[in-house]
This record gives structure tokens, C-alpha cells and sequence, in this order.
């Protein structure tokens, strides 16, 4: 890679911060590796350890919700892979974001010492949980064909909810980390924010249950693009709307975009606070 | 001779808040209040010198003087505030070795890992790891979790990769006693060895006998300003007779 450096060159935002990525795959490569191996290495469950949370996750908001709405919903269709499909994608966004965001003050060690882009280390959090969102696919899979709602023809189309959203985390966490750098007190704002954020979105309940009202508030919500989009083209428990689509993508492609002019700019000011 | 590094005017400066931690809340309120404007530090202030390949620049003055600011300035780490930092060719940082290392993965893992946050290919660290964790004496835990090491076993294994290819600049920070006797002997003919190469070095150190015999500039820094640069002699006396 090309080394040379010189501090009075004019920063391209955008440019500088693709390549940096570009150039660092091979350490991006390493860190998600790292991260997935850390976390099953730490379990005798190994890689299973990974998909435990989410399936037991579900399995009790499974319990509670059958007795509230039946195993079908209003539509027809099987709550349990309804449910699993809402709770990987907002384990994809929460942990994501947290890990994003976290990531540039956790690596103050590195970042302080080496010169490593911080924009790696928030790229590399959210690309570990697209991966875990992966491995969480296959037993989606496997749920959906135990109920009888199958797979449909268009679930490779997922791939497109995963770019969306890890461009959405990744942007989000690009932000929020210069916050939690210079604030002590923001994280617990952001842990806030997120668990509103995630009830207001369709992950147990389905839409048909809200007020016209609600369902405004709940449609505002980008990640309930994610969720009908996601539903919609796996296995057909969700209806995605044009609208659905054009919201995932615009707002992603936003909320990546400001994230890196913003982190980028603030960055050699926030840098020296670590 | 190509000037590897090169330091125009440059200037770094701190902005310390009050109290202990900054919160938002507090923040809010301060500037509501319009009270205690945060206080401004100059931890460098109008540095300029170069170092060539093949020389070695050592960096000296008292704690707090900014040599710890300006290394961070040479690792790309901090941006100059003011003026200019060019430098030319890849880094190799022996600041605090083992920043980045991790307990849960073995030694092998890590050496992949740190070499590749020290910008060399994660295939080129497998294929060396052998030869890395032969030097540093840990051929048989290097498949161990890095949390088994003792300390002394880790700092070896770092300094092992960190100066297992040499690196057009190396930044040094005090790090030329690593381990027990016999591996500081080894490791201080192999910083020569480094030292002797085409690298530009810049060593921050307070063992003034090393720097004497290891380098060929030095560059006394008082207050975050140039006291003294030049000929690495001349410079130790007027330092010694402040």
C-alpha cells in the first residue's frame, strides 16, 4: 500500500475513507475473524453460542406472544419464523450499532499507538454482525421449513438488506462514536433511543394490530423498511411496499453518508481526548 | 540523501476541560451558564527538523516537555494543528508494544494480528510466525492463548514482531529493555542491527548513555519547543549543563 503521508494534503473525505477500507481489508478480514473467534471460543458451544441468543430470544417472546395472538397471524402465516426473522434483524442493527460505535473509544489502545483509520475498526463491527446475521439465516431457514412457510424464490435478495443495514450501522455507529468519546454520559442516551427504536418496529407484533396512528409512527421508523423488506423477500411473511424499499435504501445511503463526513471531520479534534 | 521524515513548524494543541468527566449534561449546562471556557495547552509549538534514511534522531527533555505528543504526531496517530508532517514509506511504532494484542487468541494469532495492524500482509505473519516466536524463545506456548503468557513473555513476543522486518521509519519509546537479561542482551543487538539499516529512527529515551552510542542527531524539547537540535553530542552537553 501506498505509505506516504503528508498532513498539509486536503482531505477527500469520501475518497480517503473508501480507500482506507479498501487498503485495510486484509486487516478487516482479521478483526471479524477475530471477533467471531473470541466469541465462540470463550463457549463450549462453540459457533452455536452465536445463534443461542437470538433462537432463545425468540423462543421467550415465542411463549408470551402465543397466548396473547394464536401461532398464525391475522394473515395466515406462522408467528415463530415471523418472529425470528424480526428479532435477527434488530439483533443485526442493535449490536451492530453498539459495536460500531464502541469499537473507535475500545481500540483507544491501537488507535493511540498505530496508525490504523478508526473508520476500520466501525466497519469491522458491523461486518461481524452481518456475518452472525448470516450464520443466523440458516436457521431461519430451517424454522421456516419446519412451519411450512418455506423459502422464497427471492431470498437472495437478502444480500441487499444486509448492505443496506450495514451501511445504516455503520453510519449510525460513525456518529455516535465521536459522541461516546467525548461524553460519558451519551451511551446511556443511545441505550435508550435503541430499545425505542426497536419497539417501535414490527418484531413480535404484526402491523395489523396497530392504530392508524401507531402505524404512522411505526412506518416512520426506517427499521420497519428493514423488517418488511426482509420478511417479505426470505419467506413471504411480510408485505414490502415500494415505499419499503426506497426508505431502506435512501435512508441508509443518508445516514452512511453524513456518517462519514461527520466522523471525518470531528475525528482530529476528538482524536486527542482519547 | 531522501529525507524520510519531516517536521515543518509543526504545532499541536490540547484543549483541556474542567472536571473529571465530561458529560453531555454538564456541558449543556456550562455553555448555558457561559461559564469555565476550556483551557487551551500548546503540547508542541513550532517544531521543525528531519531525519534522513539511515539516521537515528533521539528525542530528549523532561516529562510533559511533548515527546510522548510528538511521537503520536510521527505515528499518523494525532494531526499537527498547525503546520506540516510529511512522511514517506511505512511506519513501524515500538510505542508501548502489545496495543492490539489479545488474550483469547494464541500467540500465532496474535503475531497475525499485530503485524497486520502494523501494516504487513496476514500472509506474510503466518509464514514468518515460526521464525518470530523462534527468536523470542516461544516456540512451544506459541499455539497457547495469549492469556497463559507471563507479561515478560508477551512484551518479547511484540518486540519479536515489531522488529521482525525493518520498517523505512521506526518510532522507539524506551522499549530497549524487554524481558530478562539474556533476551535484553539479544534484543539490544538487534535494535542496533535496525539502527545500523536504511530506516530513519526516532528514539525517545532518558538512558542518555544509550542514546550516545545508539544515535547520530538529537533534539531537546522544553515546554513543547525546540531547545536544542543538532549533532547528537553537542546536544546531550548543553542538555546535561541546563
Amino acid at each position: 500500500m501506498s505509505q506516504n503521508y503528508d498532513s498539509a494534503a486536503r482531505p477527500r473525505i469520501f475518497r480517503d475513507t473508501f480507500l482506507a477500507l479498501w487498503h485495510h481489508r486484509a486487516l478487516i478480514q482479521i478483526l471479524v475473524k477475530r471477533d467471531i473467534a473470541v466469541r465462540y471460543k470463550r463457549s463450549s458451544l462453540g459457533l452455536l453460542w452465536t445463534l443461542l441468543n437470538p433462537l432463545l430470544t425468540s423462543l421467550v417472546l415465542w411463549f408470551v406472544f402465543i397466548t396473547i395472538f394464536s401461532a398464525r397471524l391475522p394473515d395466515g402465516t406462522q408467528f415463530a419464523p415471523y418472529l425470528f426473522a424480526g428479532v435477527l434483524t434488530v439483533t443485526f442493527f442493535t449490536q451492530g450499532f453498539n459495536q460500531s460505535a464502541d469499537s473507535i473509544a475500545q481500540g483507544a489502545g491501537i488507535l493511540t499507538k498505530v496508525y490504523i483509520p478508526p473508520q476500520v475498526l466501525a466497519f469491522s463491527g458491523s461486518l461481524s454482525n452481518a456475518v452472525n446475521f448470516l450464520f443466523g439465516l440458516v436457521a431461519l431457514a430451517v424454522i421456516s421449513l419446519i412451519t411450512g412457510d418455506g423459502i422464497s424464490i427471492e431470498a437472495p435478495l437478502t444480500i441487499f438488506v444486509i448492505i443496506c443495514m450495514l451501511m445504516y450501522v455503520t453510519g449510525l455507529g460513525l456518529m455516535v462514536a465521536i459522541l461516546y468519546i467525548r461524553y460519558d454520559d451519551t451511551r446511556s442516551i443511545f441505550g435508550i433511543l435503541i430499545s425505542f427504536m426497536m419497539y417501535l418496529s414490527p418484531i413480535f407484533y404484526p402491523k395489523e394490530i396497530l392504530s392508524e396512528r401507531m402505524l404512522t409512527i411505526v412506518n416512520a421508523n426506517p427499521l420497519t423498511s428493514y423488517l418488511d423488506v426482509f420478511r417479505h423477500v426470505f419467506s413471504n411473511t411480510g408485505v414490502a411496499t415500494t415505499s419499503d424499499w426506497l426508505y431502506m435504501s435512501l435512508s441508509s445511503a443518508f445516514i452512511f453518508v453524513i456518517g462519514i463526513r461527520i466522523f471525518s471531520r470531528a475525528w482530529p479534534k476528538t482524536v486527542v481526548m482519547l | 540523501m531522501s529525507k524520510l521524515i519531516e517536521l515543518t513548524n509543526a504545532s499541536v494543541t490540547y484543549q483541556i476541560r474542567h472536571g473529571a468527566s465530561p458529560t453531555l449534561k454538564e456541558t449543556i449546562i456550562r455553555s448555558l451558564k457561559r461559564e469555565q471556557k476550556d483551557v487551551r495547552v500548546k503540547a508542541l509549538n513550532g517544531v521543525t527538523f528531519d531525519v534522513e534514511a539511515g539516521e537515528v534522531l533521539a528525542v530528549i527533555g523532561r516529562n510533559g516537555a511533548g515527546k510522548s505528543t510528538l511521537l503520536k504526531l510521527l505515528a499518523r496517530v494525532l494531526p499537527p494543528t498547525s503546520g506540516r508532517v510529511q512522511i514517506k514509506g511505512s511506519v513501524a511504532p515500538m510505542i508501548e508494544l502489545g496495543a492490539g494484542f489479545n488474550g483469547e487468541l494464541t500467540g500465532r494469532e496474535n503475531v497475525v494480528l499485530y503485524g497486520t495492524l502494523l501494516g504487513r500482509s496476514p500472509r506474510e505473519m503466518e509464514s514468518r510466525s515460526d521464525s518470530i516466536a523462534k527468536w523470542a524463545d516461544l516456540e512451544e506456548s506459541i499455539d497457547l492463548p495469549l492469556r497463559t503468557y507471563s507479561s515478560g513473555m508477551v512484551a518479547k513476543l511484540a518486540f519479536s514482531v515489531a522488529t521482525d522486518v525493518p520498517s523505512e521509519v521506526i518510532l522507539v519509546d524506551e522499549v530497549l529493555s524487554v524481558g530478562d537479561a539474556e533476551f535484553q542482551k539479544k534484543s539490544k543487538e538487534r535494535m542496533r542491527e535496525l539502527f545500523r539499516g536504511k530506516s530513519a529512527v526516532v528514539l525517545v529515551s532518558h538512558d542518555l548513555e544509550s542514546i550516545r552510542s545508539l544515535a547520530t542527531k538529537a533534539i531537546w524539547i522544553d515546554h513543547g519547543r525546540v531547545k536544542k537540535y543538532g549533532e547528537v553530542n553537542s546536544v546531550l552537553d548543553s542538555y546535561l549543563n541546563a
